[in-house]
């Protein structure tokens, strides 16, 4: 399989009558943007607004991000199974507006958090304080049941991102990147002494506001699955999740994924990369316990020498990550665990309740509950109240400053558990 | 000098130069000169700072009267309030760490003074402060004074000008079991591949999250037949026969007692108290049975249900007792309870 | 009856049977699990959810099943982590009150995505 991802840089944003790069400026038709968007009749209002590095903005309850992306070959436009007909991912060329993003905003609930703060505090913590955001807020008609609303506001943000992605259609790419791998047993031809890596890729799989789904099936529904490391990284997986803000993966990071694209570098170096394995994480310990042994299942099957386990969300996925790490261990399979903690506000906690012996090699995202103060914006993009919602977490959230103070739980992707931002901890 | 921080250090009769074991039961005193390792101390505080007097106490007073030593010290500490206190170091003296790590606490959590000290990793004294001082990580003798001076001035240097603390590693201090949140160069998918790449190769790596160690204990054996059995009585509540005749200690035991009740039926107060330090002892020394219930195992002996009671009963504190010093004591313990037979043992805890 | 739904969401309440409603916080629900299970009855549904903004929630649902003879002493270890866990966050923080009805709604949503799994399960 092998896929050519087109980047074509951009360096600047702003809304204009056509949807076009020029030089680096990303220039969007929100007219034509919203009338595409609002041909869902469950959608009532669409607002667009941008969002640069360094503008003092805010951008709350951010919903999901989107790589705004067009196919020039092979494959489907769009994301097989959702927003185009089924096709294959991985494979061909894509071109990629690099360094752009579409941000939805969406309440679906009122306690949604997810904050991009584009400046200052803010901008340290959150990886899409450096992109260029188109923010795309979406309101729907009344009535709409729970589940409805949120596949409305995800679909909206899967076809901005294809709407604006079309502007990269007929540009030459600043740079290109190629991902190829043939089959296992090839590659393991090529590399015979190299050893054999996987990476686990647990996703939230537990119902509204908790959901994955690959190539449009809701991965709740499936067996631990394995996918070609291109398929990811070509919009086979999308985000359905906007909970968990800090350690979710949004579809961008999908899109990016992280351990993916460094697992990759060292393919035919250092390790023969064999692929990933989609993980559900079920409420159910039942669910969790199939889902493990399914995954070491794959694991031996495939002959891995070691696997990359990356988490999504805090709290039950914990039991998850730590009986995978065991089973795979003692099938003498090494691992490595990508994850977040919480050590407390103070960090004196014991960061882990769950504890296995087994996990030696661990990386951490950050604690959850670091407290960051964020100075008030001169703008906020979506819905204030959310704010309210946010400092409305514990006395004295809310500075006379109006600067609000809050745990990084609540910035997107600040302690990503696929590793995609900087931030870790130390023991001090 | 009147300008910069003001610094109060602590040392113990023998590096207060006061004399050696034979001096070990004096009494706290204050001496307004920098005296023993406080003299250098000064030197290497770039002039930003000054020692403000040093604080002297025999160890065996320190530790045999803690609640009074402490009291004291605390005292001396709120009048000349400095800006940073500090002790020792300690290297692995066990006495003199405990001393060192009583005031630490007592001084970093009651006045909110930051403190400095110095102890070898092993100092029973070590776990009682390391989350609330600074420890930095010295050998075990004082032949590493001239290295563990400058590393502890330097923090005291930083804590006195308000400055940020680096890690345990650049600083030369032990970890104190925080865990602080920062922002590295190199994003976390990457850690995660060079670990991988790391632990493939058989190198050395470091996880990001050590586990924390549980000492897993196999659970003995059920006893089959209880009527027939010797039970011991065992706790870490600090009860003792009244006057503490083996002056064990009321927070980080160094050492445990034990004592005939084979002629009692109730561990009865007055003649029975609690010495430890760590809770409200009224209602131990109402009924110390609350805390080790030597009556009820009497009882149960007298129905039958039980063969018999161990005629020594053990005790010793658990608050502040380090972890390698609680193995010790579980050991002797229990090799001195298997040799005279005993089936099975009551623990109590507070 | 198959499983028992122990609650302190109405919603849940009020549209399922088999329930002990603990009419209290999340807290105290999480502690009427803890004793159920070191009574010998096994968890179906792990005792906290996905995320950390649900951890605010006022409310929580939990699956158990039938009583067996032995403690789930693997069981017991997770009401327990996940207690302590639980603590952890809230000693500091408040529950969210202000979106209490949204929280209601998707706790129970949550809960119907658990049962939805276990259909036809019996063992």
């Amino acid at each position: 399989m092998r896929l050519e991802i087109g980047r074509i840089n951009i360096t600047d944003i702003q809304l204009g009558n056509e949807t076009s790069v020029q030089n680096g400026v990303l220039t969007v038709d929100a007219t034509s943007l919203i009338a595409k968007l609002k041909e869902d009749d469950r959608i009532k209002d669409i607002k667009i607004d941008i969002a640069k590095p360094g503008d003092k903005v805010r951008i709350i309850p951010v919903k999901d991000v989107i790589e705004p992306r067009v196919k020039i070959s092979g494959g489907n436009n769009g994301f097989p199974g959702v927003t185009a007909k089924p096709a294959q991912c991985g494979e061909g060329r894509t071109h990629v507006l690099y360094g752009a993003a579409i941000v939805t905003v969406g309440d679906i609930v009122g306690f949604q958090e997810g904050v991009i703060d584009m400046w200052g505090e803010g901008a340290k913590w959150t990886p899409f304080s450096q992109t260029y955001n188109l923010t795309v807020d979406i309101n729907v008609i009344d009535g709409l049941d729970p589940h409805t609303h949120e596949e409305t506001v995800r679909l909206a943000g899967l076809r901005a991102a294809e709407f604006v992605g079309q502007a990269g259609k007929d540009l030459t790419p600043d740079e290109v990147l190629t991902y190829e791998m043939d089959s296992i047993f090839e590659e393991t031809n090529k590399y015979p002494n190299l050893p054999k890596v996987l990476y686990a890729e647990m996703m939230i799989t537990q119902g509204l506001l908790h959901d994955t789904y690959i190539y449009g099936v809701n991965a709740q529904t499936i067996l631990p699955a394995l996918l070609h490391a291109n398929e990811e990284l070509d919009g086979a997986v999308i985000s359905g999740n906007c909970v968990a803000a800090c350690d979710k993966i949004t579809t961008y990071q999908h899109q990016n994924n992280s351990a993916i694209l460094d697992l990759y570098a060292q393919h035919g170096k250092e390790i023969n990369f064999m692929g990933c394995i989609m993980i559900p994480e079920h409420t159910t310990l039942s669910g969790k316990m199939r889902a493990s042994d399914y995954t070491r299942k794959l694991v031996k099957m495939l002959g891995a020498d070691a696997v990359v386990v990356s988490e999504e969300g805090y709290g039950n996925p914990d039991s998850d990550l730590l009986i995978i790490c065991k089973k795979c261990e003692h099938e003498g399979v090494k691992t490595v665990l990508i994850t977040d903690e919480c050590a407390g506000r103070d960090g004196m906690s014991q960061p882990l309740a769950d504890t296995a012996a087994e996990a030696v090699a661990v990386v951490s995202g950050g604690n959850v509950s670091h407290v960051v103060t964020l100075p008030p914006a001169d703008k906020v993009i979506g819905n204030a109240e959310a704010i309210a919602v946010l400092a409305g977490g514990w006395e004295g959230a809310l500075l006379e400053d109006g600067s609000l103070q809050c745990e990084l739980n609540a910035v997107i992707g600040a302690t990503s558990e696929i590793g995609y931002h900087n931030v870790t901890c130390r023991a001090y | 000098m009147s300008d910069g921080f003001k610094v109060l250090y602590y040392v113990n009769q023998f590096f207060g130069q006061i004399g050696g074991e034979d001096k070990a039961g004096m009494k706290p005193e204050f001496h307004s000169e920098k005296i023993g390792p406080a003299l250098g101390f000064e030197q290497l505080l770039k002039g930003e700072g000054q020692v403000v007097g040093t604080i002297i106490c025999g160890d065996n007073y320190f530790n045999e009267n803690k609640e009074e030593s402490l009291e004291y010290i605390l005292n001396l500490v709120k009048q000349e309030a400095p800006d940073v206190f500090v002790a020792g170091p300690a290297f692995n003296a066990g006495r003199y760490g405990v001393a060192c790590a009583e005031i630490s606490r007592a001084v970093a959590e009651e006045l909110n003074i930051p403190v400095v000290t110095g102890m070898y990793i092993e100092n029973p004294g070590l776990d009682t402060c390391k989350q609330v001082a600074y420890v930095v990580s010295t050998s075990d003798n004082a032949g590493g004074m001239r290295k563990a001076l400058p590393a502890m001035a330097n923090i005291a240097y930083k804590l006195g000008k308000g400055l940020e603390i680096g890690s345990p590693e650049e600083e030369g201090y032990i970890a104190r079991g925080m865990r602080k949140t920062i922002i590295v160069e190199k994003r976390g998918s990457l850690r995660a591949v060079e670990m991988l790449i790391k632990r493939l190769k058989g190198e050395e790596f470091e996880t990001e999250m050590p586990m924390p160690v549980f000492d897993v204990v196999e659970p003995a054996l059920a006893i089959k037949d209880l009527s027939k059995a010797t039970i011991a009585l065992c706790t870490s509540g600090g009860i003792v026969p009244a006057g503490n005749p083996d002056r064990i200690q009321s927070a980080s035991a160094q050492k445990w007692g034990k004592y005939d009740v084979s002629g009692r039926d109730a561990l009865n107060a007055p003649d029975f108290y609690t010495t430890h330090g760590g809770y409200d002892p009224v209602y131990a020394n109402e009924i110390p049975d609350r805390v080790a219930p030597l009556d009820i195992l009497k009882e149960l002996q007298k129905e039958g249900y039980i063969g018999n009671v161990y005629e020594f009963f053990y005790t010793t504190t658990g608050t502040g007792t380090s972890v390698s010093n609680a193995v010790k004591f579980g050991t002797e313990i229990g090799k001195e309870l298997k040799e005279a037979g005993v089936d099975g043992v009551i623990l109590t805890s507070t | 009856m198959k499983h028992l739904i122990i609650t302190n969401n109405p919603l849940v309440a009020e549209k399922y049977e088999n329930v002990l409603w603990t009419d209290g916080s999340v807290e105290k629900t999480l502690i009427i699990v803890r004793d159920f299970i070191h009574q010998g009855y096994e968890l179906v549904s792990h005792p906290l959810a996905a995320s950390l903004r649900m951890l605010f929630s006022p409310y929580r649902s939990i699956i158990i099943d039938k009583k067996k003879e032995k403690l789930n002493f693997e069981h017991a270890q997770i009401i327990e982590d996940s207690i302590i866990k639980y603590k952890k966050h809230m000693d500091l923080r408040k529950t969210d009150e202000k979106t209490r009805d949204d929280y209601k709604k998707i706790d129970l949503l949550l809960l119907e995505a658990a049962l939805s799994e276990e259909q036809g399960k019996w063992y």
